[in-house]
């Protein structure tokens, strides 16, 4: 078991460090001086005092800058947006609460829609609810989220009026910024009408979380799908059958857990698709998270602000993919190799 | 497992015969087909029968509903959109576009991703491992953030979201070519080649390359959905298509501005890319489970 977890400490360390590695060369790819990338900062403000801030060692060869590249990212010193003026770790710390909360709600509701639908279409396989669920699901991951964003901006927003247009929370209301996650900050917080806020919230985040819910639901529902029926049709569930227990008792016992187990590594997979239209879907809503962020930034052309964003999303892919790989392999000895998904 | 009987069979359909047979028993995909073959006359011919220069603009005529609304004309079919230019020759230009740099680019990175895994599945040791641990950091980021991250360096425009795309499509292939030629070079087929003394390359073009033909078509219409899907995407946030190409993604988030007094110049490019993904992920699905059944039912 502790060499299976070395590996994979291994495996992510070194894909961290190849992302810092990119990181750090994109700085010398974006058009402009390769400093100002890195910093945020003109030459002119670098010459004038900032230098103890950054010590980047400028004319040292690329993997002493590297080096020092690196001790500055663990110091939490990521340099300055150009747009803004403002600490990047600061920026990030504020922006990536708001999207982790809304790629949170939409997993959570996909899961807990998904995996129960994703059993029943398995398990009336070949039968009308099955047909009906699987051309529902080709539809729902057909529609392009921003597609879909904007019909319900449309519908209920703009023809019902049921749900606000935009943003995380309405302007009366001021709480108090803590965590960062705007549920638990009004928990948190002494504000006097706490209901009608947090009513507020869940009103303003359900457009933007079922839009993305959408897409994520029909792939797990395909991916359950898949692998209950796999399951369902191994030796060990004939066993099971022959020594005569009952259908309900089959699934309970057998089934379920091992028709779950597969189903959560590829899950994790599909989280870069949850994370992508997460951006696409918080630029629609102007909901205050880091894809919108990054969006603004290539719209104003603030390279440290999208080499640093780029580092943040894609170490969090990285982190969240392979705990969970961790997890599933230290769970299941079965699995010896990584398995690729099918839907 | 196929249970014909050898001496009663008139004929025997090759694989890719017992593919289309059950292809054909699924109905709902063989609409797909026909819809997905509508996509590609489109794109083919769209010069011919688009009725307007999609960038053409009509001062007279802004913001005209499709014909089936009250002061709809007949001849502006679908309507004109904010700047006066026909909607229904700009979202044929739009499907080609849209459709046709999709297929262009999936066809480029099939050859790619094809290439760089089968080195990657034949070697063994550092280099099969090098190449494996690369492409996973690249998964690791999401195809939007590649594009920002190229839109960046190369400034915006549609070539330069088409090498955001391909860049993101690339590690697929590669994933499933190595695991499929490294599935395959431990069977005997492959041994006795290699006893007849084939040389690698040999090996793959000759021996594997011919039994991999399905793996790759249904990766393909994998691929396509992706890359349709991403196109769109960043000529909605105006990461991709710049300016008057009618490109659909583009025209969806031109349409956004004048969506409540006009709602036909969202919902028609929306519309256009959503029956596109429903037919190519639909010959997909029909395709994954033909090949899955064929030898079931013969």
């Amino acid at each position: 078991m502790n060499s299976v977890v070395l590996r994979y400490t291994n495996l992510m360390v070194i894909t961290l460090i190849v992302l810092s590695l990119f990181s750090f060369a994109l700085a010398y790819l974006f058009p402009g001086h390769p400093i100002e990338n890195l910093t945020g900062l003109s030459t002119e403000q670098l010459a004038s005092g900032y230098q103890h801030a950054f010590n980047y060692a400028s004319g040292e060869s690329l993997l002493v800058q590297y080096w020092h590249y690196m001790a500055a990212l663990f110091n939490g010193n990521w340099g300055f947006s150009f747009h803004t003026g403002l600490p990047l770790y600061e920026e990030i710390k504020h922006v990536l609460p708001a999207s982790i909360e809304l790629s949170a709600y939409a997993l959570i509701i996909s899961v807990l829609v998904g995996i129960p639908l994703g059993f029943l279409a398995a398990l009336n396989h070949h039968k009308t609810t099955d047909y009906v669920l699987l051309s529902v699901s080709v539809l729902g991951y057909s529609i392009p989220v921003f597609w879909l964003a904007l019909l319900a901006i449309m519908g209920f927003s703009l023809q019902l009026g049921w749900f606000p247009l935009s943003g995380r929370i309405s302007l009366f209301y001021e709480v108090p910024v803590e965590t960062g996650y705007i549920v638990l900050d009004i928990l948190l917080s002494d504000i006097p009408n706490k209901r009608s806020a947090l009513l507020d919230v869940v009103q303003h985040s359900i457009l933007p979380t079922l839009s993305i819910a959408v897409v994520t639901t029909t792939l797990i529902i395909r991916i359950t799908r898949r692998s209950v029926i796999e399951t369902l049709d191994t030796e060990f569930v004939q066993a099971a059958y022959a020594r005569g227990l009952s259908t309900y008792q089959v699934l309970v016992r057998h089934g379920i857990r091992n028709a779950l187990i597969p189903i959560f590594p590829l899950l994790a997979m599909q989280f870069t698709t949850l994370l992508t239209n997460a951006m696409i879907v918080e630029t629609i809503f102007s909901w205050p998270g880091l894809g919108n962020w990054l969006i603004q930034a290539i719209y104003h052309q603030d390279y440290p602000a999208i080499r640093a964003g780029m580092l943040t999303v894609s170490a969090l892919v990285v982190v969240f993919t392979m705990s969970i790989e961790l997890t599933i392999r230290l769970m299941d000895p079965r699995r010896r190799r990584v398995r690729r998904g099918t839907i | 497992m196929a249970q014909f009987n050898l001496y009663q069979e008139e004929y025997h359909p090759s694989p890719w015969q017992y593919t289309w047979i059950a292809f054909k028993e699924n109905h709902i995909a063989v609409v797909g087909l026909f819809c997905l073959l509508f996509f590609v006359f489109i794109t083919l011919f769209s010069p011919i029968i688009a009725p307007f220069d999609p960038t053409y603009q009509t001062t007279g005529d802004l913001l005209i509903p499709p014909a089936w609304f009250d002061n709809g004309g007949i001849s502006h079919l679908l309507g004109t959109d904010a700047l006066g230019r026909d909607m229904l020759s700009r979202v044929l230009y739009g499907c080609r576009m849209t459709f046709g740099i999709s297929v262009l680019l999936v066809l480029l990175t099939m050859l790619i991703g094809v290439g760089i895994g089968a080195v990657a599945g034949m070697s063994k040791g550092f280099r099969s491992s090098f190449v494996n641990h690369t492409l996973d950091s690249i998964k690791a980021i999401p195809t939007l953030l590649i594009a920002i991250i190229i839109v960046a360096i190369l400034g915006t425009g549609l070539v330069n979201s088409m090498w955001a795309i391909m860049l993101a499509l690339i590690p697929q292939f590669v994933h499933q070519t190595r695991e499929f030629i490294s599935n395959e070079m431990q069977k005997e087929y492959v041994m006795a080649s290699k006893l007849d003394g084939a040389s690698n390359i040999q090996l793959f073009f000759r021996t594997i390359l011919p039994n991999m033909g399905e793996v790759l078509v249904v990766q393909c219409t994998l691929a396509l959905s992706i890359s349709v899907l991403d196109i769109s995407a960043l000529g909605f946030l105006n990461l991709g298509a710049q300016g008057s190409l009618p490109e659909l993604g583009h025209m969806l988030s031109e349409g956004i501005e004048v969506a409540y007094l006009a709602p036909w110049t969202i919902a028609i490019p929306g519309g256009a890319i959503f029956l596109m993904m429903i037919s190519i992920n639909l010959v997909g699905d029909g395709l994954r489970s033909a090949l899955r059944n064929r030898l079931l039912h013969s």
